[in-house]
């Protein structure tokens, strides 16, 4: 598993369960980034309430999350949503669609949520980048999604492109220098002429790029900046908008989960060489004294 | 930012259960088995050629990314190039590098969650080796920087679990586990959360020779003529898991049978997976009789004779005697060989008779001068027995007192993995 996924397994595997067969249900869950998740049946067994608490709800909101989220889901949207959670859906297992493909990309589109919610500022940038490349010049406004407790996407549509730059905090030594080769790694990578037509990714550790340096922005160590440059290829179409959006905001989870496989990968390679010494030491043998000793003038050494 | 639900990971040896503390079920339940790419069986099969020093380093491909856990491993068992490893054998840990890459992807692709951000509770069997738990600690806290762990002993969790019976009046962690999953059966007494290792003891006699048992009672009275092969021993597991019980006595229950077998018989409908034809078998007497081999284990094996209520009434035997009352006052059912109706009843019911008659003889030996005021003996069944240790971990995970049990990553930053050795146990009201 090279890509992580964009939808949520957990709502996949339970909405596909309870459609087969409805019962109640109360379970609360989690994703990447914070976000919380409470799948219920607080009525009746077939009319399921799915509630996300993210931490960067406000921000959402501001820069359009409820008109994707409408647009998406249509009136499964909840106009109040359930206490302590931002935003909830209301699925009907009666009312959904009965062909087994559809089904599926029902479900599918449920276990979404999250993604959906979290495209909206990005779908925002690149209509905003459409508008100044039509009048010719000027940004967009730099968007701030502080989704997690000290990270930070920030979003910002120019004339030609659209640039993304991620904050990201290493919590542990290691984890910050396999972050920085691994960084490092992927600005290398787009010289090789297969992904060319990659996003430029540009990465400075501890200094911020220059669109967010008039940010008050914690000056330390531990932080690093991925840039990402998106031009116009990159979003002309939509199935390729989608798919980039998919990508782009599962950055941050993607680096972490690689950090972690690389550590993972290390200590298997460890285990194997310490299997290997251990190997030797077994064949190693004390030496036995072969044969007499004798001295010089012709006596022997008798060990006693 | 409120705190995120602890995650429970409850590896078995046939199926892992893993969620998030606070529910009522886990949020997969998947084989523990990964499919990984390379040279799995070459090595058992031929002398593995010694490797060239740098040999691993030379790879700078993503191979070690290229693997699937759970049942995709399982769908993926005959894909040329990928084979299926079982890195739990007898529950405890056997193969650390699969298990890591094991545990990468649970958390990372099924429960989607930042191992940073999250507690960790875990299970152990009992009498695992302290090095296990250091090298599990090792894996958590270095590779995927979890904010804490506690790891628990199985059966403790499965006496948590037993609180939610309203039968169950004070949260008590003394008792005697009976856990009998798929593979083998285990009595684990425990005296206030600590097992008392030198009493277990182990039946061989699980879910699979259940099984195995109703096929062959099926076989023997030529039921499974027109059921195709391959799914005589799917069938086999739906007629017990789905029209099984536990009779008080046989004889009277074959009488039953026999005097109307109209009602008590039941039918089972399948259907080729293949081909679509339709087949039904006539289901009898194996509804009584396969959860027997517990209580008449001579029905089924020749080589283990031993009865179930003996087995217990002799672990509580050789616990040390000021815990006894305790261990038979609270018997407690966990795994899913324990779901068949009136099991509880029945195994209560020998055990009693079991302790009465050496109550009565040892009052008879005493010359009848003094009388035994009586052994209160109890079966806990409850709703949850199904994943009684992974909603035992739900449970106490969901306690305030989990996090200052836990260790953190500071303390281990601190201390180093020996910190994983002892765990403060918590949770029993007493």
């Amino acid at each position: 598993m090279i890509l992580l996924e964009s939808h949520n397994v957990i709502i996949q595997t339970t909405l596909g369960e309870k459609i087969a067969k409805p019962s109640s249900l109360d379970v609360s869950f989690v994703d990447y980034d914070g976000v919380r998740f409470h799948l219920s049946t607080p009525e009746r067994k077939t009319l399921l309430l799915l509630s996300m608490h993210t931490r960067c709800w406000d921000q959402l909101v501001q820069y359009g999350a409820l008109d994707v989220l409408k647009r998406e889901y249509g009136s499964l949207l909840k106009p109040s949503s359930e206490p302590e959670y931002n935003v909830s859906l209301e699925i009907d297992l009666e009312q959904i669609p009965s062909g087994a493909e559809e089904r599926d990309a029902f479900i599918l589109s449920i276990a979404l949520f999250k993604r959906n919610a979290l495209a909206a500022p990005f779908e925002l940038a690149f209509n905003t980048q459409k508008q100044l490349e039509a009048s010719g010049s000027g940004q967009g406004e730099l968007m701030e999604i502080h989704y997690r407790d000290e990270e930070a996407i920030y979003v910002q549509a120019s004339a030609d492109r659209v640039t993304a730059i991620f904050s990201t905090v290493f919590a542990d030594e290691t984890d910050r220098i396999y972050g920085k080769v691994f960084l490092q790694e992927f600005v290398d990578a787009r010289r090789q002429p297969a992904i060319q037509n990659a996003p430029q990714v540009l990465y400075s550790n501890r200094d911020p790029p220059l669109e967010i340096r008039h940010l008050a922005l914690r000056n330390s160590e531990d932080i690093g900046y991925v840039t990402f440059v998106l031009f116009p290829r990159h979003f002309s179409n939509p199935s390729v908008q989608h798919a980039t959006i998919s990508h782009i905001q599962l950055f941050r989870d993607y680096l972490h989960y690689h950090i972690k496989c690389s550590k993972a990968y290390m200590h298997s390679r460890m285990r194997h060489r310490v299997a290997e010494f251990q190997k030797v030491l077994n064949r190693a043998k004390q030496e036995v004294a072969t044969g007499e000793k004798k001295t010089v003038t012709g006596r022997t050494m008798v060990s006693r | 930012m409120s705190q995120l639900a602890p995650v429970i990971c409850d590896n078995g040896t046939g199926y892992s259960k893993v969620g998030f503390a606070g529910n009522s079920d886990p949020s997969f339940v998947f084989p523990t088995a990964i499919a990984t790419r390379g040279s799995g069986h070459q090595s058992s099969r031929a002398p593995t050629i010694p490797s060239k020093p740098g040999h691993l380093a030379s790879k700078r491909g993503v191979e070690d990314l290229d693997f699937f856990i759970g049942d995709e491993a399982l769908a993926n068992a005959k894909t040329p190039g990928y084979s299926v490893h079982y890195p739990i054998r007898h529950g405890m840990i056997d193969n650390w590098d699969h298990m890591e890459r094991y545990w990468e992807q649970t958390i990372f692709k099924y429960l989607r969650a930042e191992p940073e951000d999250h507690y960790f509770l875990l299970t152990e069997p009992p009498l695992n080796p302290p090095e296990n738990r250091e090298q599990t600690a090792e894996i958590f806290f270095e590779s995927f920087n979890i904010k804490g762990l506690y790891i628990a002993v199985q059966a403790v969790l499965a006496l948590a679990a037993s609180w939610t019976s309203n039968r169950v009046t004070d949260r008590t962690l003394t008792g005697t586990v009976i856990d009998s999953g798929d593979g083998v059966t285990h009595v684990i007494p425990c005296a206030e959360g600590y097992v008392i290792g030198s009493a277990i003891k182990h039946i061989p006699i699980a879910g699979r020779d259940i099984t195995q048992f109703v096929l062959n009672l099926l076989r023997e009275r030529g039921e499974t003529a027109g059921v195709p092969p391959e799914d005589q021993m799917r069938i086999a597991s739906k007629v017990k898991e789905n029209y099984s019980y536990v009779c008080q006595d046989i004889v009277k229950e074959f009488r039953k049978y026999d005097a109307e077998p109209y009602k008590h018989f039941e039918r089972y409908e399948g259907e080729h997976s293949v081909t679509g034809r339709k087949y039904g078998i006539d289901v009898g007497y194996e509804r009584f009789l396969a959860p027997e081999i517990f209580f008449n284990p001579e029905i089924y094996s020749s080589d283990f004779l031993t009865p179930l209520p003996d087995i217990v009434d002799d672990v509580i035997q050789q616990s040390p005697i000021d815990v006894r009352r305790g261990l038979y006052k609270n018997i407690v059912l966990s795994g899913g060989s324990t779901m068949f109706q009136h099991f509880g009843n029945r195994l209560k019911r020998d055990l009693k008779q079991l302790v009465d008659r050496r109550l009565s003889n040892s009052v008879a030996a005493s010359g009848s001068a003094m009388q035994s005021s009586g052994v209160e003996v109890d079966v806990i069944s409850h709703k949850r027995q199904r994943y009684a240790v992974w909603f035992g971990g739900s449970l106490l995970a969901s306690l305030p007192e989990f996090y200052t049990s836990c260790h953190t990553k500071a303390q281990y930053d601190e201390i180093g993995p020996s910190i994983c050795r002892r765990y403060q146990i918590f949770g029993s009201a007493t």
